[in-house]
């Protein structure tokens, strides 16, 4: 046995380790992830329909957004819901879903936003079936499917 | 119409159908990797040492080959650096039909072919000892192979064979080891090996019409002649088609007359001592009875017989470290009859003419068998291998083919010392006596048809029990066995038993 | 409510810093130094000296530069896109790249005016533009309308690429691939594996319910209205084309796989992949009787060695490789990927490059390449599962399928489990158009992954459809004016 050949073999097996490593970690972002879908039927809070559309780039009358635990709108592209419309702001507004409630909060935006055709001010609590507004599109806030 | 529903939405949602696409891909890797388990795992071992691996090539050029001693130890084969390149050494030129030769030109032959990848150091004895091979800075560990010849007995053979084509093979019968196998005229197998003188020299051996490559040991396929009567005897004992007490009351008249089988005279009369008297099987063994073995083969049936011979080995290689031919009692496929033509051919096979051809091997096989209770080891060249670190894989005893029941086989035996020792046998057999040791043996004369000496036969072994070695000689054109073989053998057995363990 | 819980605090925007791809990384940037160090001392104890060495620091530093370049791209962008697919592919790039700085760089020889690349240095080159790929496609591509509203003139481009390879293209061993523009040669089909997925992502989304729903019946099969045959036919013509004119069977066989794994995930049916299966043995046969360069192929593959010294040279000696290799390998660079200055496997960096990385890095080796290839497809299937859209999910599913089933093609040629056709290994071979095509596919998943992302509009009936609506409507006044 030679002392230099069994340290080259050494580097070579934490090689094949360093692959199998890889494989490990994948491996259990692959099931952190499998389980965050299995409770993703329920993660789905509820929803927001495009009542209203300016059209252009902006989502069509009929579009659905599946809404997380936060949602922020606006025409900037890193917003949960992207509403490209001249009329919206980049970050417009957030939805929040606190304490088994939703929330509206207005981020500062140019023109503001209306539930129910009124503006608002501060966050305000939102029921299902309420119509939220920023820029030109129309919004309302439904149950989450199924 | 209303708009109703878009069939759009009807359609099935495609997550399920993607995830058994997913699925399909996922079986399709576990397959590849089963696949790839076949190459790595299962057949790697194997997969390397294929003679053109690249790998196995680039070892024969380079690697220390290991060397093939003989059961004392004694060095056949060894390599030597010469520049660089590893040149084979052969110590013995009678040992060449066993060893073969290795070289980068012409390849490899016999045991340096058939130990290819122990000797170069490839195969490795264990499973773990192969995985620590791999942290060595040399990736070969060749083996030795310690052979049972003893070069002393195989030298002697060899030179009692002389320049007389034919071939030796002397085996101890309790175990299958072989002790001596010659093949005449042999080669220097050096030579073949030198680079330089290589191609010349393999040339004219190529060419040779005496076809010195050839291994006539385990590869030459002769008419036996009488030796053969050992193995009618012991089918027709076996088969209870005759008793030791037969006898056939035509069979003297007939010595003068000759044996009519289906128009075909079977002639004999080279007995004229045993007269009017009609043999049974020990005598007729004795004194080599055409007549009495004709009879017999018709009697036992050419299924049987043919039945027995497959039995016994015949129809197919023997299993061996070298390449072996197959021997036969005749020429054509199993069918009606044991696939004989007629009775006449039966008849003539019956004392080993017609169709019959068979390798020495086969025929030391028989002798061994008769001489081992009926049983014929598994024949074999190398005892152990072994590597540097002192690790062995030895070849077992292993029981081959069980060739006749005990009983034949010792009333044959009986029968073949009677034929070297007996008051009439000593005119065919006696010099084939070892002095002091009961010997037993029968000798053949093959005619060949035309004008040509016919082959000169012998199968025997010594001590009649418990034998220590069992020999089959044929010389080609040697005249009659008693003229060349029944003496050389003799010499044989006697030096063997008179070499020191 | 407390006035905490009230107040929302803004979303972060960019950038987003990206954990897992990073914890990734850091696994996948030592494993490949300590690669790189195993085979540059493998190779100075080769030429005699034995010393731990990392040899030229430099193609490892480049290339792992330019993976975490990738990935601090990404982060700035602060889009929430999937984190394992890049790992992923920079490991298999990496082994690869391994690969081809232990073959002699005389293999492959390209010069860029006064400079000349060797084979390693070329494959740094084509990685670098890979990275470079997926990371402007993971940024800036936030839209799919390009490539949903004209995927007829997508279908257009790449049968007009086709014919151009058909017409223009060069012959190398046999096999017409290669199309030359000035300097630079690239591999069409390689791009045309990417375009046919859009295609067919494109028009199966729109007419897939009707594929799905409408049957007409031709014994125990059920098919689709024959209008909707003729894609698969043509395909299918297509395919056997590529066969015949260029003799490119692998990419033929992936063409094929592609559509009818697609063509299952948009109908659900087995009976229109049976039918397609049915197609393929029937062109498979025909092609076999026909063509002696498929015979060829079959023949080997069914008995390599009964010309290990012909035809068969290449595939036997793939298997010896890969039996040298044993459990463990040989170690990099120790294996036998060439004797003197000749390869033990001709073609080894393009078609065999699974086997010589199978030799050195061992059946473990194999099996971690394998299942990486795995994870890829699925991360790829689970980006397309999770898409808003049907378009969406095939395109995704359809670009997964090119990488998977190109892998398992060319590692099932390799090891003797179905014929061998010339492609390459997804990110492992060398060869430029095989690793942007890639690159171009691992691309498009990363913008798709982001759920974020502008929805994709709502679903129009298809123009047969509407057309029938029309009609309908029509009839209904007609009919309502007579009574």
């Amino acid at each position: 046995m030679d002392g230099f050949l069994l340290t080259l073999w050494l580097l070579r097996l934490a090689f094949l380790a360093g692959l199998f490593f890889f494989l490990f970690a994948v491996a259990r972002i692959l099931l952190r992830d499998l389980h965050a879908a299995a409770r993703e039927p329920g993660a789905e809070l509820g929803r927001l329909v495009v009542v209203e559309s300016p059209g252009e780039d902006a989502p069509a009358a009929g579009s659905v957004f599946p809404l997380d635990a936060v949602s922020t709108m606006g025409r900037g592209v890193n917003n949960t819901i992207v509403l490209d419309d001249a009329f919206a702001s980049a970050d417009h507004a957030a939805l929040s879903y606190r304490g088994r409630e939703w929330f509206l909060e207005d981020l500062g935006s140019t023109n503001g936003t209306y539930l129910n055709s009124q503006r608002i001010g501060g966050p305000v609590r939102v029921g299902f079936g309420d119509e939220v507004t920023v820029g030109r599109v129309r919004l309302r806030l439904e149950r989450a499917r199924r | 119409m209303s708009a109703g529903r878009s069939p759009y939405d009807t359609a099935p949602p495609v997550a399920a159908a993607i995830l058994r696409v997913g699925l399909a891909l996922l079986i399709a890797f576990g397959a590849l990797a089963v696949g790839i388990a076949r190459w790595q795992v299962w057949e790697a071992e194997a997969l390397t040492m294929a003679p053109d691996d690249p790998l196995v090539l680039a070892a024969q050029r380079s690697a220390p080959r290991g060397p093939i001693v003989d059961t004392r130890g004694v060095v056949l084969a060894e390599t030597e650096l010469v520049g660089g390149e590893a040149r084979r050494q052969y110590r013995s030129v009678a040992a060449a039909p066993i060893l073969g030769y290795w070289s980068p030109v012409f390849g490899t032959s016999g045991l340096e072919r058939a130990y290819d990848a122990e000797l170069i150091g490839l195969a490795g004895g264990s499973p773990s000892e192969a995985l620590l091979r791999k942290f060595e800075r040399s990736p070969y560990d060749p083996a030795t192979l310690h052979l049972s010849i003893d070069l002393r007995l195989q030298e002697k053979a060899a030179q009692l064979l002389g320049a007389d084509r034919g071939a030796i093979v002397a085996i101890e019968p309790a175990t299958g080891r072989i002790l001596a196998l010659v093949s005449s005229p042999g080669y220097d197998a050096s030579r073949i090996a030198d680079p330089a003188e290589g191609p010349a020299y393999f040339a004219t051996l190529r060419e040779d019409p005496a076809s010195p490559l050839l291994d006539r040991a385990t590869q030459g396929l002769y008419v036996p002649g009488s030796v053969l009567k050992v193995a009618t005897a012991l089918a027709a004992l076996d088969s209870g088609a005759v008793a030791p007490e037969t006898i056939f009351r035509d069979q003297p008249a007939e010595e003068r007359t000759g044996h009519v089988v289906e128009g075909f005279r079977v002639r004999d009369g080279h007995h004229p001592m045993t007269g009017d008297r009609a043999l049974d099987l020990r005598r007729a063994i004795e004194v080599s009875c055409n007549i009495y073995f004709a009879r017999t083969a018709v009697l036992l049936g050419g299924e049987r017989f043919r039945a027995w011979g497959t039995a016994a080995g015949f129809d197919a290689p023997i299993p061996f470290e070298l390449p072996t031919a197959a021997s036969q009692l005749t020429d054509r496929p199993p069918g009606p009859n044991g696939g004989f033509r007629d009775d006449a051919e039966l008849a003539n096979a019956g004392y080993g003419q017609a169709q019959v051809l068979v390798t020495p091997l086969q025929m030391a096989l028989l002798a061994a068998a008769v001489a081992n209770d009926g049983v014929a080891m598994r024949p074999h060249l190398v005892d152990a291998v072994e590597w540097s670190d002192g690790s062995r894989r030895a070849t077992a005893p292993e029981a081959w083919r069980r060739i006749a029941a005990p009983t034949s086989a010792a009333v044959v035996r009986e029968a073949m010392q009677q034929a070297v020792e007996g008051r009439w046998g000593r005119a065919f057999a006696g010099a084939a006596k070892v002095p002091g040791v009961p010997t037993a043996g029968k000798s053949g004369t093959a005619e060949l048809g035309g004008s040509g000496e016919p082959h000169s036969w012998f199968i025997g072994f010594a001590p009649v029990e418990g034998a220590r070695i069992a020999v089959a000689v044929v010389v080609e054109h040697g005249g009659r066995g008693a003229e060349r073989a029944v003496p050389l053998a003799g010499q044989l057995m006697a030096f063997y038993l008179g070499l020191g363990r | 409510m407390t006035a905490d819980a009230t107040s929302v605090r803004r979303w972060p925007v960019r950038p987003r810093p990206r954990p897992r791809e990073l914890a990734l990384l850091a696994v996948v940037a030592p494993t490949l130094l300590l690669g790189f160090a195993t085979l540059r001392t493998q190779q100075l104890a080769a030429a005699g000296t034995d010393r731990l060495t990392l040899g030229d620091p430099i193609v490892p530093a480049l290339y792992l530069g330019l993976l975490f370049a990738a990935h601090a791209i990404l982060t700035l962008a602060g889009r929430q896109t999937d984190q394992v697919l890049l790992p992923a592919v920079g490991l298999l790039g990496g082994l690869g790249l391994l690969l081809m700085e232990r073959l002699p760089p005389s293999l492959v020889v390209q010069r860029f005016g006064p400079l000349e690349l060797g084979l390693g240095s070329l494959q740094l080159l084509w990685l670098g533009l890979a990275l470079a790929i997926i990371a402007a496609f993971g940024v800036l591509v936030r839209s799919d309308t390009w490539l949903r509203l004209y995927k007829y003139s997508w279908a257009a481009a790449g049968i007009a690429l086709l014919l151009a390879v058909f017409v223009l293209g060069h012959e190398v061993n046999g096999a017409r691939l290669t199309l030359c523009l000035g300097p630079v040669c690239g591999q069409p089909s390689e791009l045309l594996k990417v375009i046919l997925v859009v295609f067919l992502a494109g028009y199966l989304s729109e007419n897939r319910a009707l594929l799905a729903s409408r049957r007409s019946r031709l014994g125990p099969l059920g098919l689709p209205p024959l209008q909707h045959l003729l894609p698969m036919l043509a395909t299918w013509a297509i395919a056997l084309a590529i066969v015949i004119v260029q003799r490119d069977l692998g990419a033929a066989l992936l063409f094929f796989a592609i559509f009818l794994a697609l063509l299952y995930v948009a109908t659900a049916r087995w009976s229109d992949v049976a039918l397609g299966l049915i197609l393929f043995v029937a062109g498979s046969a025909a092609l076999y009787l026909l063509l002696p360069h498929v015979r060829t192929r079959i023949d080997i593959w069914l008995d390599p060695w009964a010309q290990a010294q012909g035809a068969g040279y290449q595939t036997v000696r793939a298997l010896y490789a890969f039996g040298r290799g044993g459990i463990l390998g040989t170690g990099l660079g120790a294996g036998l990927p060439q004797v003197g200055d000749v390869p033990a496997i001709p073609a080894v960096h393009t078609d065999f490059a699974f086997t010589a990385l199978a030799e050195e890095t061992g059946y473990l080796g194999s099996l971690a390449i394998l299942a990486t290839y795995a994870v890829l497809v699925e991360r790829g299937l689970r980006i397309a599962a999770r898409s808003a859209d049907d378009f969406r999910a095939l395109l995704a599913a359809g670009l997964t399928l090119v990488i998977g089933i190109q892998a398992v093609i060319i590692v099932g040629g390799n090891a003797r489990l179905i014929p061998l056709t010339g492609i390459t290994a997804p990110f492992l071979s060398y060869g430029g158009s095989s690793l942007l095509a890639n690159a171009v596919a691992v691309g498009l998943l990363l913008a798709l992954s982001d759920r974020g992302v502008a929805l994709p509009p709502p679903p129009r009936r298809p123009a047969a459809e509407r057309l029938v609506a029309g009609l309908r409507a029509a009839g209904d006044r007609v009919e309502r004016a007579i009574t």
